[in-house]
């Protein structure tokens, strides 16, 4: 050759040099050579790519990505949108690898949001009802209308002194606290969750551990990882905690899964155990039996940091209490717990058990354990299911160190907002009823029945991104309360999608997707902290095009809007001259009398309340915000590490005093956070100093937020609320335990999730669709033969209140005894409107309390703008067996227990294929034997208080609304 | 005296689709006018594949254990594998990543911990196969592209050079077997020939033309397996002869052209001769087929 290579080399370098200097690129087009697994970030400007439908010509499409959160389930996993600088359309989306928590990688349901973005059927206008509620006959409305009308009636509320007519009742939150500060802000206690037909039992138990209601788990760095769920794992978190139980997997560390069926999950474990429903918590007490019995505990933890003092206090108040007393006692407190006597009550074999229990202890500190729905969520005292797995962390000291389980709070970022309205001094007993003192999220799945009740009634009803009639048990009661215009006078459905609770509304307004909104967010994935924003993708692509774009409207499909320039509009109209002091939360900062834009409103949480991020977007020389909306997420720290050994600022111990059993207070004001985390919220000492701290061997270190500072082993909570008998980690016999069953009966669990669907979110994607879209029932062979059911046979399965009719898939996969239905499925609607890749097209009848539901016929395929659609091949769309179930409120955690006493029979010759036949009568029955389980406050409350002030509570109302009403509880 | 990260860049996009801007990529390596059109797609499509894993794994074909060894290597490193992580210009294309790692870091231990992943991607993943690759290159592209495989294999051996051997022959070539026996398994026998790691011979579908151009023999369209095989089938001693006088070449021009490549030039010369020995010798033992079927 002429030349040599280092004469090459240095022409090359010039050529580049020259090129990249007039601001080209070098390099061209879609190359290996730019290594990355995703377009770097330095190109997202101008990302080349060839069109794969013009394949096999080359066709290169030029993209702007656009980052945003997926919207489809609590993940928050980060998304790139490919934003066509030619069409300005969004064309698909991938995932985003600036994101800390899903580091690029996402499920099946992120990239899906491109079908719901084009999906044929979703709605794009407001909508008003004409006729009666229910009768599916809608015309346009604008939205001036709309928002008059309802701002109205909710400013006459206010006005009238009828606050809690008002009601926000939220699915997927999808943000961290805007909404519940707009309902501060109206000064109403009108925030409703779902979290009671979810994870509130869970919740609990982890709580009244520590003062923080969920854990996170650092899987990718376990030795042991224990998981009571299905799949990686039941679709909290799934994709993040996926990835890193896979990563800790590929580390060598042992999977356990604790699961009835054989999920996704239990096929990637080294243990899987199938547990009889409920039995779950015999089990870890048994391992935790074991490792006590062998001394396999970590001492020097339990010593410092469990609240052993106080249940010495209370259980043996004449001892000397030193903690050799302790763990005398706590020898003998778990001895009924064999491995004998876990697999009698479990069925899974007694050497299983003590593999298990084996291989936990070799875990030390790296225990990573996690429970958030399954157990928890399916059975009575499942609270206590997720209590007595993090007391296998307590025991091992497996508690904020690195592969263990760490508090939520600490690997979470919550951004302190522009404004922070107080709490509202109000009480809602319809979401707060006395005979539940001690749930941690509203008894929202009741509220039907406390309005047959008589207990209140509602003037407006939001639902939003939620669908009761669907989601939760009970719901042809949610039809019927939905349909009396008396109970409910207003009910607004905020959705992207059709639903069956958005059939019974006045107003379905049309609210953004994953890439047509503005949120941030937080979660637990691994030991760090971080924000996401999800954001309105054309929006923030014409913005960097220098347009300028006042309201999201402009850019997204017809006229979908999103929720928070709708609550700032929405505020004004309600107090349209500040008069009402509402205004005021929604007013510019910069341009006095003029509304809040979001970017005013993220601006400044990005610029005041996100440690670091105005110094990483400095060194790229943008704005805060402007760094959110080119990356999409920030980390803030990563190794948190253990907060509660942190030792207290000595300025912070002013006028420092201390408890009986170390609990530090402090009359030194609290310092100023930006992370406004939600924690518990212990009380102050006789004196009304704050606490601040525990001492531990005479160091003030910061401890857990609960009244001892501690861990509490013992919660002198529920010792004083009515459950001394549950202070403890405990193992309550579930409502399906074997010996609660009639001979012939099975257990339906239902609360397995599809891992490509997520509720009423994922089913306007059609290639989740296409994927998952029918429930058969799991039925064991030693089940189906004495049945002679085969697969695919029809049979009927029979509830307390009434009966479904569905497809056997007989399988290995489950325990004898129990049957499995995945609550993911069975859409429906009366007339045109809906989904109709997912939807069947259903009649109703309703005579004298019995509903009935006939199938008229099954998804199909339809002409649309999509050609797919008329490509659709499936008909079963599966069937909705939530409408059979009753509803079963934990009397503690206030959590639906979702497992069914079932009968299971070959179908009867007049059966069809989603027949649905429900008593509500007898639905409201059971709903009354539950409510007696209760342990009120009215007759159980210590201290004259409606509930433990400190506990976590949405939305809590100020410490003067919590004291008891001198009138008695209005139960009828 | 080394390649830079620029040059190694400039050589991998080199090998993806051509467009517009590889024009004045070519212009700064002083390529030769090109490339035609159809050009790419002949020499990458259909000739001369640009994967590790068709030259390293045992069944000469894209995927399969070499290709998981490849994609281990990114693992190994930290990062993503990419949807193919060996493909020459992703492997160039992360060599050029760990230069400039190396070349940025600071600390010295760190340094040479970069060092050692640039010379183990170097002896694994490119120098035990592409000295091969661009000699078959050379023999059957264009101008264009011959330039470019000989500025590439210049600059791999400079990189080989400044890095110094390593003392193990690569994991691909060293769980490498030979031939097997044609009378056991004629189809196997054919797909090792086909398999360069096996016979250290890459036969390209323009070899094989001219193997068919020069024995008179009419060409297949196929797969290159079904191409040899029908050549075998018409005939089976002239075809083995011609293929055993292109391994000696072939073993001949390792053993001189890579003579700086130490025991990597060993290990493709010695598996080229011990193929054009077992097909001499298997010519030897085989009573003539063709000559039997004019009669």
């Amino acid at each position: 050759m002429d030349r040599s290579v280092e004469q090459l080399a240095t022409r090359v370098s010039a050529a580049r040099a020259e090129v990249e200097a007039r601001g080209e690129t070098f390099y061209p087009g879609p190359s290996r050579i730019h290594l990355a697994a995703f377009p770097p970030k330095e190109r997202w400007d101008d990302w080349v790519e060839l069109d794969s439908r013009a394949w096999p010509n080359r066709v290169e499409k030029r993209y702007m990505l656009v980052p945003t959160t997926c919207f489809n389930c609590e993940s928050a996993c980060g998304l790139l949108a490919y934003v066509d600088r030619e069409t300005l359309q969004v064309r698909k989306f991938e995932g985003n690898p600036e994101h800390p928590g899903s580091r690029g990688r996402n499920c099946a349901k992120g990239p899906a949001t491109i079908n719901q973005v084009t999906d044929p059927d979703r709605i794009l206008y407001p909508l008003k009802r004409v006729g009666p509620r229910g009768g599916s006959r809608w015309e346009p409305v604008s939205w001036d209308d709309a928002l008059d009308d309802i701002a109205g009636r909710i400013r006459t509320a206010i006005t009238d002194g009828r606050p809690n007519d008002i009601m926000y009742h939220v699915g997927r939150p999808g943000e961290d606290g805007f909404t519940e500060r707009v309902m501060a802000s109206w000064g109403i206690d009108g925030h409703n969750s779902h979290t009671n037909v979810c994870s509130s039992g869970a919740r609990s138990g982890y709580h009244f551990w520590m003062g923080i209601d969920r854990p996170s788990p650092d899987h990718a760095n376990a030795d042991v990882i224990l998981l009571i769920s299905s799949h990686l794992e039941a679709g909290h978190y799934f994709n993040p905690h996926a990835q890193r139980v896979m990563e800790g997997k590929e580390r060598g560390a042992k999977l356990i899964v604790f699961d009835t069926r054989l999920s996704n999950t239990a096929t990637h474990a080294d243990v899987w155990v199938a547990p009889w429903p409920g039995s779950e918590a015999a089990i870890l007490l048994a391992v935790a039996n074991d490792l006590i019995q062998r001394g396999i505990y970590d001492r020097e933890f339990l010593r410092r940091w469990w609240n052993w003092e106080d249940y010495l206090a209370a259980t043996q108040p004449d001892v000397a209490p030193t903690f050799e007393v302790f763990e005398q006692a706590l020898r003998t407190l778990y001895t009924d717990y064999t491995f004998e006597f876990a697999a009698r009550e479990s069925g899974a074999p007694v050497e299983q058990i003590e593999q298990v229990a084996r291989i936990v202890a070799t875990a030390g500190t790296r225990l990573s354990t996690h429970n958030w729905r399954s157990a928890a969520a399916g059975n009575l005292g499942g609270w206590q299911v997720s209590r007595a797995l993090f007391l296998l962390n307590c025991l091992l000291g497996a508690v904020a160190t690195p592969g263990g389980t760490y508090p939520n709070a600490w690997n979470k970022f919550v951004p302190r907002p522009i404004h922070t309205p107080g709490h509202p001094h109000i009480w809602n007993e319809l979401t707060w009823p006395r005979e539940y003192p001690l749930a941690l999220n509203e008894l929202s799945f009741l509220l039907p029945h406390f309005l047959k009740d008589g207990r209140g009634t509602l003037d407006v009803y939001f639902s939003r991104v939620y669908n009761p009639v669907w989601t939760n048990p009970d719901g042809f009661s949610w039809i019927e309360a939905l349909t009396d215009e008396s109970l409910i006078g207003l009910h607004v459905a905020l959705t992207p999608t059709w639903s069956e609770t958005a059939y019974f509304a006045d107003y379905i307004l049309p609210m953004g997707l994953g890439s047509e909104r503005h949120d941030i967010h937080s979660y637990e994935q691994y030991d760090g902290q971080w924000v996401g924003f999800r954001q309105p993708v054309l929006r923030a692509a014409r913005e960097r095009l220098g347009e300028s774009i006042a309201d999201t409207r402009e850019v997204n499909p017809g006229e979908v809007w999103e929720e928070n320039e709708f609550w700032i509009e929405m505020s004004w109209r309600i107090d349209p001259d500040g008069a009402m002091g509402i205004r005021r939360m929604y007013e510019s900062p910069t341009r006095p009398g003029q509304k809040l834009s979001v970017d005013e409103y993220y601006g400044y949480i990005f610029e005041q309340s996100v440690p670091g991020l105005p110094e990483a977007a400095a060194a790229e020389d943008l704005t805060p915000l402007a760094y959110m909306r080119r990356y999409g997420a920030f980390e803030i720290r990563k190794g948190v590490g253990p907060i509660h050994e942190q030792v207290v600022d000595p300025a912070q111990l002013v006028d420092m005093a201390v408890g009986p059993h170390g609990r530090v207070y402090t009359s030194a004001a609290k310092p100023p956070d930006p992370n406004v985390v939600p924690v518990a919220t212990p009380d102050p000492d006789a004196e009304g100093r704050r606490p601040v701290g525990v001492l531990i061997d005479g160091v003030v270190r910061q401890g857990f937020p609960t009244p001892s500072g501690k861990l509490e082993f013992y919660s002198g909570t529920l010792a004083a609320w009515g459950w001394p008998e549950q202070a403890i980690p405990n193992y309550i016999r579930s409502h399906i335990h074997p010996a609660a069953l009639a001979a012939d009966e099975k257990v339906l669990i239902s609360t397995f999730r599809l891992p490509v669907q997520i509720h009423t979110r994922g089913q306007n994607a059609k290639w989740l669709d296409e994927i998952a879209h029918t429930n058969p029932l799991w039925l064991h062979p030693q089940d189906a033969a004495p049945l002679g059911v085969v697969a695919g046979d029809l049979v009927r399965v029979e509830t307390e209140i009434g009966h479904f009719v569905v497809k056997a898939w007989v399988t290995e996969g489950i325990r004898p005894g129990v049957v499995a239905c995945s609550h993911h499925m069975g859409r429906w609607k009366v007339a045109d409107h809906g989904q109709r890749a997912a939807m069947a097209t259903v009649g109703l009848d309703h005579t004298d309390g019995r509903w009935e539901m006939t199938r008229k016929r099954g998804g199909g395929p339809f002409a649309s703008t999509d050609p797919d659609t008329s490509r659709i091949w499936w008909t079963d769309v599966g069937v909705h067996q939530n409408l059979t179930f009753p509803v079963h409120p934990d009397p503690i955690s206030g959590q639906h227990c979702w497992h069914q006493a079932v009968r299971v029979r070959k179908a009867l010759p007049d059966d069809a294929y989603g027949d649905i036949s429900v008593d509500t009568d007898k639905a409201h029955e059971v709903y009354r034997r539950w409510l007696a389980l209760t342990r009120g406050a009215d007759a159980h409350s210590p201290d004259g208080t409606r509930r433990p002030y400190w506990l976590l509570r949405p939305l809590k109302p100020g410490r003067d609304v919590y004291r008891l009403p001198e009138e008695p509880a209005p139960i009828r | 005296m080394s390649a830079t990260p620029d040059l190694l860049r400039a050589l991998a996009v080199l090998c993806e689709p051509p467009e517009p801007g590889h024009a004045r990529i070519a212009a700064a390596l002083e390529l030769p006018v090109g490339p035609a059109p159809g050009d790419y797609v002949e020499l990458f499509l259909r000739q001369v594949y640009p994967y590790a894993s068709v030259y390293l794994g045992a069944e000469g074909m894209m995927g399969g254990e070499a290709l998981d060894r490849a994609a281990g290597f990114w693992r190994a490193l930290g990062l993503v594998p990419p949807a193919e992580p060996d493909h020459l210009a992703a492997l160039l294309g992360l060599y050029a990543g760990l230069m400039e790692a190396e070349r940025d870091e600071t600390d010295p231990a760190r340094r040479a911990l970069r060092r050692t992943s640039r010379r183990a991607l170097l002896w694994e993943h490119l120098l035990s196969w592409c000295p091969l690759y661009l000699d078959a290159v050379s023999r059957v592209a264009p101008p264009y592209y011959a330039t470019w495989a000989r500025t590439l294999l210049d600059a791999l051996l400079l990189e080989g050079d400044l890095l110094g051997r390593q003392p193990d022959l690569p994991l691909g070539l060293r769980d490498s077997s030979g031939l097997p026996s044609r009378e056991e398994d004629a189809a196997a026998w054919i797909a090792a020939l086909l398999a360069p790691v096996r016979s250290g011979l890459v036969l390209t579908r323009s070899d094989l033309g001219r193997c068919g151009r020069g024995l008179d023999l009419s060409l297949r369209v196929g797969e290159r397996a079904q191409l040899l095989r029908a050549l075998l089938e018409q005939d089976s001693d002239g075809t083995v002869a011609w293929l055993a006088a292109e391994a000696e070449e072939a073993a001949a021009r390792h053993a001189a052209g890579l003579s700086g490549l130490g025991n990597v030039a060993e290990f493709w010369a010695g598996r080229a001769s011990a193929t054009a020995a077992a097909l001499r010798e298997s010519a030897a033992m085989r009573p003539s087929e063709t000559a039997e079927t004019g009669g």
